[in-house]
């Protein structure tokens, strides 16, 4: 194993014992597939022998493209996804503070 | 499309008041605030000439002030010159608040020859807004300062950035301003009612180019206004660093504006 690979790996469950102990238990469905991602990321990090025969089953050169592509594909997508729920909340935090606004808009009297 | 745009001179409010329509004098000022602490001395300065512009009603948006506006800090209302005070409990920014009084001043019932939008800071004085909406009574949908044509005291800097604002929003509106980020504006009733801000931020005033410039068939005209650049307006209004931003959001609208 490489010193690279076991700095991930490091990395890896580091990231995982955090995330279980700073959640205390909140969310454990959302850990557990964390974990099972992780886990699998880690089985690669580990053994990336096989990650680049999965990849030549594919017709992909390298391992590491093999789990690459559609990671980034992943994140452009989920980045598009949640910069659009920003927006829209945006809009909904917008809209309530305006109906607020003008249901008690009052014009000042006289002195 | 064509060039629209026509500088215009200075009309006299004592004539303007009753050439378009005389049963609607007034002149609603939408006015966006965020602890400003000239506001108190701009409101004065409005009401103080209130009646030139054929009596005043101020649509007050305080966006989230850390110091809420307090009415008894404000100067006294009287007949020509009345207040409507409304806040948004948090900030979001300058264009949000100019659409909350822009529908505040909207409302069914109100009715007023002329619409200015016009900053808190004491940037803009009542000579400017008696330009614009001179050209309002002169016909014009929509009026937009131009501060090169008056006696502005625009810092190079500024200049700078104004210039390539002009140059950009010209692409994406098509409209040819000399002036690109002017807050001095005034519209007739028909055109406010096309200019529904959806851009929270500094992008709105862009935004409201690019409403005015789809409703085809608005006349459209730029008039000389003075803009007075203090050291308080220059440290808290737009900076220069801004303009990034206002790409950024004007960006978000054109990828998802559509998907509410």
């Amino acid at each position: 194993m490489t010193i690279a690979a076991a700095l991930l790996l490091v990395l890896v469950f580091g990231l995982v014992v955090f995330d279980w102990f700073s959640l205390r238990g909140k969310n454990r469905r959302a850990i557990l597939l964390e974990l099972f991602v992780f886990l699998a990321g880690a089985a690669f990090i580990a053994f990336p022998e096989r990650a680049t025969s999965l990849a030549h089953l594919v017709g992909i050169g390298r391992g590491v493209d093999f789990l690459l592509y559609p990671t980034v594909i992943w994140l452009v997508r989920e980045s598009l996804l949640s910069r659009r729920r920003r927006v829209e909340d945006q809009e909904r935090l917008t809209h309530v503070v305006r109906a607020l606004a003008i249901a008690r808009a009052e014009e000042i009297p006289p002195r | 499309m064509g060039d629209p745009i026509s500088a215009i001179a200075t009309t006299k409010a004592s004539d303007a008041v009753s050439r378009r329509d005389a049963s609607m004098t007034r002149v609603a000022i939408l006015m966006p605030a965020r602890d400003e602490s000239a506001l108190a001395a701009t409101l004065a300065q409005i009401r103080d000439r209130a009646r030139e512009l054929g009596g005043v009603t101020v649509f007050l948006v305080d966006d989230g002030s850390e110091r809420p506006i307090d009415a008894r800090d404000l100067p006294a209302t009287i007949a020509d010159f009345r207040v409507v005070l409304a806040r948004h409990v948090v900030n979001l920014g300058q264009g949000a608040a100019l659409e909350t009084a822009r529908e505040l001043a909207l409302a069914p019932g109100a009715q007023f020859r002329a619409y200015v939008t016009m900053d808190a800071d004491g940037q803009h004085g009542v000579d400017g807004a008696l330009a614009v909406c001179g050209a309002i009574d002169d016909g014009a949908n929509v009026a937009f300062g131009n501060r090169f044509l008056g006696a502005s005291n625009v810092p190079r800097g500024r200049r700078a950035v104004l210039a390539l604002a002009r140059w950009f929003d010209r692409l994406v509106t098509g409209l040819r301003l000399a002036d690109a980020h002017n807050g001095l504006r005034a519209f007739d009733r028909q055109a406010l009612e096309l200019v529904r801000i959806r851009q929270n931020r500094m992008a709105h005033a862009t935004e409201i180019k690019m409403h005015v410039a789809r409703a085809h068939g608005l006349r459209v005209v730029e008039v000389p206004v003075s803009v007075r650049y203090t050291r308080e307006s220059l440290a808290k209004g737009q900076k220069n660093a801004g303009a990034a931003l206002i790409l950024r959001d004007l960006m978000m609208q054109y990828l998802f504006g559509d998907s509410t």
